[in-house]
């Protein structure tokens, strides 16, 4: 009885997983509507996000850590 | 970028063709099926949406008024919601005061039969029961579009 190598059966396994073990769907446009909630929206409200970067900018002394909008004076 | 962002909102599409509508049932309010090729005779605007759908916000209230404009010609507008909860059609429709048919199919097997491939859709059918145009998407020219393509099918006897 031949001996089969090992990188033979590694390679059968991946082929069948490539076949079989596919976790891809296709999602139909009429079918978005869980993908398309607010919830999954990043940032989704923008008012609470400059609220949220202000309060923390503050509380961690973090000026300008997010960015800023000014010219260099320090005046954001 | 967000999964909203990926969606097709705009620009619409339109086409026009000629086959048969398909053979497909969807339900009434009520409970009852109605097959969506049950209209020959008569000029039917179908129109795919569902609450979730940022233009069908616009598209709604626009398909309202084109069919109080059409309906003492003979024009249907069949508006086929495909919400998966009739919850959230139903809290739409009441903030949506409005005439129109609404059908309801949430496993979504009309917009398969008719290939939707965006949301909102609408296909227009004439008197033999043929789809002669399809639009994808909403925009402020689609409503003119509806009206010169309803104005056609009307001339046509």
């Amino acid at each position: 009885m031949p001996h089969r190598r090992p990188h033979t059966l590694i390679l059968a396994g991946v082929l069948f997983a490539a076949a079989f073990g596919g976790g891809c769907a296709t999602v139909q446009p009429w079918q978005r509507g869980r993908l398309a909630d607010n919830c999954m929206v990043f940032d989704a409200d923008g008012s609470q996000v400059a609220y949220m970067t202000h309060w923390q900018e503050a509380r961690e002394a973090s000026a300008g850590g997010f960015g800023v909008q000014s010219g260099g004076c320090g005046c954001k | 970028m967000t999964i909203a962002s990926l969606m097709p909102l705009a620009p619409s599409t339109s086409a026009s063709t000629s086959k048969p509508t398909p053979s497909v049932e969807v339900s009434t309010a009520d409970g009852a099926t109605v097959n969506l090729a049950d209209y020959k005779g008569r000029i039917v605007l179908i129109d795919f949406w569902a609450s979730w759908c940022p233009p069908c916000k616009t598209s709604f209230p626009a398909l309202d008024v084109l069919y109080r404009q059409y309906r003492d010609r003979g024009v249907e507008v069949l508006a086929v919601d495909l919400d998966e909860r009739r919850h959230d059609a139903e809290t739409f429709l009441g903030a949506h005061p409005h005439s129109l048919t609404v059908l309801y199919d949430p496993k979504g097997v009309s917009p398969q039969a008719f290939g939707v491939k965006g949301m909102p859709s609408s296909f227009i059918v004439d008197r033999a029961g043929n789809i002669r145009f399809t639009h994808m998407g909403y925009s402020g020219d689609v409503a003119a579009s509806y009206r010169q393509e309803i104005n056609l099918l009307l001339s046509e006897h």
